[in-house]
């Protein structure tokens, strides 16, 4: 195994790889368009050849030959289990299934509440209405483990995100809105959160208390960098050093066999 | 042997009022009843109550062409092809339409809950979010849930609880009950039978949630075909109240089996529609100044269509460029 320094590699090659190495085998893993596909190939590829991908328009264990550019395309139903629909998917997760997810977010906060709506206020008019929720809330409220790929700013790394969309470790409890931790709204039916945040600088993880801490650093980045891209008193002390940096192998794997088209991987 | 009626396109958009509630077929930018949208924005629909799952580049062309009233949903985007419904957002951020967000799981309950005659649909989904917050309902805010208007409930959703077994607190989701549903299929027999193939997304629930369907079909097929292998099908003909047949329906959006996303369209469409004035250009060009659908696949040429036909086998074309490198 050939590791790579900066340069020999691009930050996404980085942040597929990193979410990759999150996929345990044998792992039920619900997955999103983009750099979550790259990341559950790139893991059955290696350590994880026996996870399950779901995608979330209706298809299970897909074996894709081409990559797929969205969830809902014909690609993903090649060799699937099963070929269904969005309420069968869903319910699957609701039921308790899913292990692992991959989403993404526009904002995110210390609690790991994720926003992905609207930006600068909601009603009665929003200041910058984003793409919605999609089934980001649903998945993180419902998976045993998400793990979330963002871009490092400081403005999207935030005390309190402008909008919950989706649930983190300390959410409202409607109708009051107190802020409480997240076995307390769900319940029995509690069974986990955010695991892991990814961006093109770090890797975060949560503590006990449900707040986000530093847990590596990027080759060539410092954990001082990454106190000057948010913008809450985020938790350095804990930074376990330098995330593992993507090998030759999988770059190989990324561009010549999951992507070799050069639709995600430019 | 009972006939389903079939109509035209234009009287078939006709049939649908200003101010109906509407769902589609589909997911995103996969198998939507185009051709029939194109229509409706052609023919100048206004106000119109869209409830969908998800939205996709259908839902932001509405919304350019000022066609909605109130938009309940949970995301609006075009996938790879642009990261934001951006008519959507300008219509949402003036005032101009109303939003109402619900989660994906929400949607897929109001659906099913429509599709089961059943009023709510309980779930634990998303839970803890400001999708559920009070000050957040906009209907209600609009003054709308006060049960006049049979399509919007009186609650956006209320918190239940359930000592059946483990004590525990949950959502119950009000039914969607659209006016009408319309479909993009691969397959319709001439009785009204439909066969989806590939994913069936949320359709099985949204044509059954709906008073009316008006079927979109790639191909129109004898009943008896269909009915040979009955448990490849997916909705009997008394759900079906009218047929058009319309290949490449769909297009710029993909039909398994059939062809591919347009990906390539769908760019161009959101890179030049990011203002109102771009937006009216480009629907000038392709939907005010286009007649017909004929039209329409004729300005799109036989070798664009071609490189999205999809292969038998695969069932997506292998000849339509994807990335930077093929």
């Amino acid at each position: 195994m050939t590791k790579l320094a900066p340069g020999e590699y691009k930050t996404i090659d980085l942040l597929a790889v990193a979410a990759a190495r999150e996929v345990n085998d044998r792992d039920i893993v619900f997955a999103g368009t983009g750099l979550p596909m790259l990341a559950i190939l790139l893991a059955q590829a290696t350590q994880a050849p026996d996870a399950v991908c779901i995608y979330e328009a209706g298809t299970v264990d897909g074996r894709p030959v081409h990559l797929p550019t969205s969830v809902g395309d014909a690609r993903c139903v090649y060799q699937s289990s099963v070929t269904s629909g969005l309420f069968d998917v869903f319910n699957q997760l609701q039921r308790g299934k899913v292990d692992l997810a991959f989403l993404g977010g526009a904002e995110i906060d210390q609690y790991g509440n994720v926003n992905t709506t609207a930006i600068g206020g909601y009603a009665p008019t929003p200041k910058l209405r984003l793409t919605g929720s999609g089934g980001n809330p649903d998945i993180n409220a419902l998976a045993k483990r998400t793990v979330f790929i963002m871009v490092q700013e400081k403005r999207r790394f935030k005390e309190r995100v402008d909008y919950i969309t989706s649930p983190g470790w300390r959410i409202p409890r409607w109708p009051s809105g107190e802020l409480v931790h997240k076995r307390e709204v769900y319940g029995d039916k509690f069974r986990g959160g955010v695991s892991a945040v990814i961006t093109d600088m770090a890797v975060f993880r949560f503590d006990e208390e449900g707040i986000m801490y530093l847990d590596t650093v990027h080759p060539g980045f410092t954990p001082e960098d990454v106190l000057n891209n948010v913008s809450f008193d985020l938790n350095i002390s804990r930074c376990r050093g330098v995330t593992e940096p993507p090998t030759q192998e999988e770059i190989d794997l990324l561009y010549h066999k999951i992507d070799p088209e050069g639709i995600f991987l430019k | 042997m009972t006939q389903q009626k079939r109509i035209s396109l234009k009287e078939a958009a006709g049939l649908i009022k200003d101010g109906d509630a509407i769902t589609f077929s589909g997911f995103t930018i996969w198998r939507r009843p185009f051709a029939m949208i194109y229509e409706l924005i052609r023919q100048g629909r206004k106000n119109l109550h869209l409830m969908e799952v998800n939205g996709g580049t259908h839902t932001d062309m509405f919304a350019g062409a000022g066609a909605l009233g109130i938009w309940e949903s949970c995301w609006a985007g075009h996938e790879l092809y642009g990261k934001l419904g951006a008519n959507v957002s300008r219509r949402a951020q003036a005032g101009e339409m109303l939003v109402e967000d619900y989660s994906h799981v929400h949607m897929v309950c109001r659906f099913a809950a429509g599709s089961m005659g059943l009023p709510y649909y309980p779930t634990y989904a998303s839970l803890g979010t400001d999708i559920l917050n009070p000050a957040y309902d906009t209907l209600g805010n609009a003054g709308l849930r006060d049960g006049s208007n049979p399509k919007i409930p009186r609650h956006k959703y209320l918190h239940a609880t359930s000592d059946f077994y483990e004590p525990s607190h949950l959502l119950h989701i009000p039914a969607a009950r659209p006016d009408w549903c319309i479909v993009q299929a691969q397959l319709v027999g001439e009785e009204g039978t439909i066969r989806i193939n590939g994913q069936k997304y949320s359709d099985e629930e949204a044509i059954k949630s709906a008073e009316r369907v008006i079927v979109l079909a790639e191909s129109v097929v004898p009943e008896s075909a269909l009915r040979q292998e009955p448990e490849r099908n997916l909705i009997p003909p008394y759900f079906v109240d009218y047929i058009i047949e319309v290949p490449w329906g769909a297009h710029p959006t993909g039909v398994y089996g059939n062809y591919e996303v347009d990906g390539k369209f769908i760019n161009d469409y959101y890179n030049r529609t990011k203002t109102q004035e771009g937006f009216d250009a480009w629907a000038q060009e392709w939907i005010y100044g286009v007649e017909s659908h004929e039209e329409y696949l004729a300005k799109l040429g036989i070798s664009r269509l071609e490189s999205l036909r999809a292969n038998p086998m695969l069932k997506y074309s292998t000849n339509v460029k994807r990335g930077s490198r093929s």
